[in-house]
């Protein structure tokens, strides 16, 4: 099964989305802030990162900027969610090290579709 | 953008504002579809109906903000924002009246899972009211608004309770506080809990089975790395004896149950608020200790640049603090290391001469023997070598049974009172240097009829020795011997003390490149001496002498300064400065000529060195450096 960590700081957009994920099949973790998230997603055990960018500490460009530059997760896809939806983000957010982009709201069909392209067979 | 007019305050660009507005939009549709996907069996077609009413009313909010919000514009208007939240009325109305709808038809209030989602969606669709309305709609709904303001303010909360429920409730309600939680089920879970992880608040229940309330607080609060961490005790015990038994424990706070949301919510803040306090003073106090501790590591010499530079970085007076330090150490280690570099070059020069002794000599009245017992203390080992004041013998203290160095003062130096008791007061004075660049004088003795002085033994060779055989020295190697001289006179001369002699004979050299001054207050004796003498007869040399001292003026600590910039010009070029075939000759050319400029001499010797070792030699003592301190300054700080 493929496991999925969620990077996010708002509390109803982590209970909706890891949800909505498992059940479709996914195991989801949680990461709280970018720090959490940094630290999650070293431990090898996530096969996707959906990372939001707005968060408090280290926010999403920052902490994926650093998981591209650690040699353990350098390859973990990620996925970039925001609420901003400016333009110019998507660049911004391939240019960070990010494999693909989506803004909230969410479309679920659109961004399973993503993962999918991401995890090809997965769920 | 300001304060709008229904009294909140609008968001100062458009992208928080479409992030605020798009986040409750996500989380309306996210959970409709959620319920939407539930809704699966037949009879709940009137129930999927109410859900898809949801869900469009939500995307024509979406339509509006993306429509008025776009995402090329950066400022959006006062009046903009206004007609935007007017234009949520009507579709936020759809969105409730499928809400109640929703909440009346059968089987949805009993579905706990179902009725927490359709308060989600209440909660998110009461974030979209105008700011003014939006905590008043929140709190009927009896959610508080979890934006993500809060974050900043996000604390990791440790539940401590034994009944699930209540844990669920904390957690739950904590959580939409935009707190992060963790539970635990008992006391030691809780300590645990606490010595595994960081948390900054525990709520902890009192009546638990195996390990309660008061003893787990008790632990927290005996143990070190635990005691700064706020506790609320949460119990159902409201009499004045538990509350008063938990504060006396250390409690923060104390919350009977059951609890009012609005006042655990305060008092949560408030405990947070003074950790938060608390954690910036210890804080500061840490990066105190670490000034403190780069401090004492400069001494050790072991400063390491980096351990200050993130303090460096505060724009408070500690990070001020923490640059001038820094600048400071790197300039001591600078200047440390080039020092360092200098009495290599030395100690090369000494390992170059090695094997040059001093020179052996004889003199009337002859020698005394290796093995003889001398003034009842002393074995003379033997002889180091003949100065002008007399024969210096190395010997050994058989009390204190260590080495030390006699010289023997000649007859005619301590025949005239007068003198002898001049030579003592400056003996006495001379005792008082205790310096690594000064040789100990320890005493001044007699014994049948022979005046001698003990002093601290050096291995090691003259500076005299150290030209005879090398020619010039090596300007690294030059720098460190002035360093040490000058070092050595700015004790002397702060204690009142001028030493008259300073001369290569007088600079000692261990093998570690350490100069020793000797015959301080010696000195004086050889002067009273030589007035007492014939003209001509002056003792030693006037090579060294300053013109002020030929001339029987009064000399004060410029005149070591003059004798220090002869040394140096002959360390670096090989001879004195002015030389003449008689102490005459010598004398009329140190009171008239000026030596030939040394750059002349000794080629690649710096400017500023050269120049320095003339201002040394300057004939009047008030163009010379100022001090022996103000020397050692200029050396240090020449590259």
């Amino acid at each position: 099964m493929a496991k999925i960590l969620l990077v996010e700081d708002n509390e109803m957009n982590r209970d909706m989305l890891s949800r909505r994920l498992e059940r479709r099949g996914y195991d989801v973790g949680i990461a709280v802030d970018g720090k959490e998230g940094l630290e999650q997603a070293s431990s090898g055990e996530y096969d996707l990162v959906l990372m939001d960018m707005s968060l408090p500490e280290i926010d999403g460009w920052e902490a994926t900027r650093r998981l591209r530059a650690n040699p353990a997760t350098e390859g973990l896809p990620i996925i970039a969610l925001t609420a901003h939806a400016m333009a110019g983000d998507r660049e911004k957010a391939l240019e960070a090290g990010c494999d693909d982009y989506d803004t909230k709201p969410i479309e679920l069909t659109r961004l399973l579709s993503k993962i999918e392209a991401l995890l090809p067979g997965t769920p | 953008m300001t304060a709008s007019d229904s009294g909140g305050v609008v968001p100062e660009s458009s992208k928080q504002l479409r992030h605020e507005l798009r986040t409750p939009i996500n989380h309306i549709v996210g959970y409709a579809e959620m319920l939407l996907e539930d809704a699966t069996d037949d009879g709940a077609t009137d129930r999927r109906g109410r859900i898809e009413q949801i869900i469009a009313a939500a995307g024509d909010i979406l339509a509006a903000i993306n429509a008025a919000l776009p995402p090329s514009l950066s400022e959006p208007t006062d009046a903009g924002v206004r007609e935007l939240y007017e234009s949520f009325v009507e579709p936020r109305g759809r969105i409730t009246a499928a809400l109640d709808a929703l909440r009346g038809m059968p089987g949805v209030v009993d579905d706990p899972e179902m009725a927490g989602d359709l308060a989600r969606i209440g909660e998110a669709a009461a974030k979209l009211a105008p700011p003014g309305e939006t905590m008043s709609e929140a709190r009927a709904a009896s959610t508080p608004a979890a934006t993500d303001d809060a974050a900043e303010d996000r604390a990791r909360i440790l539940i401590v309770d034994d009944d699930e429920n209540n844990r669920e409730v904390l957690r739950r309600r904590l959580e939409r506080e935009g707190h992060a939680t963790a539970c635990a089920s008992n006391g030691l879970e809780a300590l645990e809990m606490v010595g595994a992880e960081a948390f900054d608040l525990v709520l902890l229940d009192v009546m638990m089975p195996e390990l309660d309330g008061y003893e787990t607080l008790k632990r927290l609060k005996g143990d070190a790395s635990t005691r700064d961490l706020p506790v609320i005790m949460i119990s159902a015990l409201d009499d004045l004896r538990s509350i008063v038994r938990c504060i006396e424990n250390g409690a923060e706070d104390y919350l009977p149950k059951p609890f009012d949301p609005v006042l655990l919510r305060a008092r949560i803040d408030s405990s947070l608020e003074k950790k938060r306090f608390r954690d910036q003073e210890l804080d500061y106090l840490r990066q105190v200790d670490r000034v403190i501790e780069a401090a004492a590591s400069v001494e050790a010499g072991a400063y390491d640049r980096s351990s200050l530079s993130e303090i460096a970085q505060r724009a408070d007076a500690l990070g001020r603090l923490a640059r001038v330090f820094d600048s400071m150490a790197g300039e001591v280690r600078s200047r440390e290391t080039r020092l360092r570099a200098r009495v290599r070059e030395l100690r090369q020069e000494i390992d170059a001469a090695r094997g040059v002794g001093t020179e052996t000599a004889s003199f009337e009245g002859g020698q005394i023997e290796p093995g003889t017992r001398f003034a009842d203390r002393y074995e003379i080992v033997g002889l180091i070598g003949y100065g002008g004041m007399g024969a210096v013998y190395r010997a050994r203290d058989l009390e204190l049974r260590e080495d030390l160095a006699i010289k023997m003062l000649r007859p005619e130096f301590v025949s005239d009172p007068e003198s002898l008791e001049r030579f003592k007061t400056e003996i006495r004075l001379a005792r008082r240097i205790s310096h690594p660049n000064v040789v100990r004088t320890h005493d001044f003795g007699e014994t049948d009829g022979v005046r001698f002085l003990t002093m601290e033994l050096v291995e090691g060779l003259t500076l005299r020795d150290l030209i005879d055989s090398r020619g010039r020295l090596g300007v690294s190697a030059v720098l460190a011997i002035a360093a040490q001289l000058a070092d050595s006179l700015a004790i002397a001369h702060a204690q009142g003390v001028v030493h008259r002699d300073i001369k290569p004979q007088n600079l000692l050299l261990d093998q570690a490149g350490v100069l020793k001054v000797m015959d301080f207050g010696v000195a004086c004796l050889a002067q009273r001496s030589s007035k007492l003498t014939q003209a001509g007869a002056i003792v030693g040399t006037p090579a060294y002498m300053s013109p002020e001292q030929l001339i029987g003026e009064h000399v004060d600590e410029r005149s070591d300064l003059y004798s220090v910039g002869v040394v140096l010009y002959e360390c670096l070029s090989g001879r004195p400065p002015l030389e003449g075939d008689s102490a005459i000759t010598l004398i009329a050319r140190v009171l008239r000529e000026q030596p030939r400029p040394l750059g002349e001499l000794a080629e690649g010797v710096p400017d500023a060195v050269c120049a320095l070792v003339h201002r040394l030699l300057a004939k009047n003592p008030s163009d010379r450096v100022a001090s022996a301190a103000a020397l050692g300054g200029e050396l240090t700080r020449m590259s």
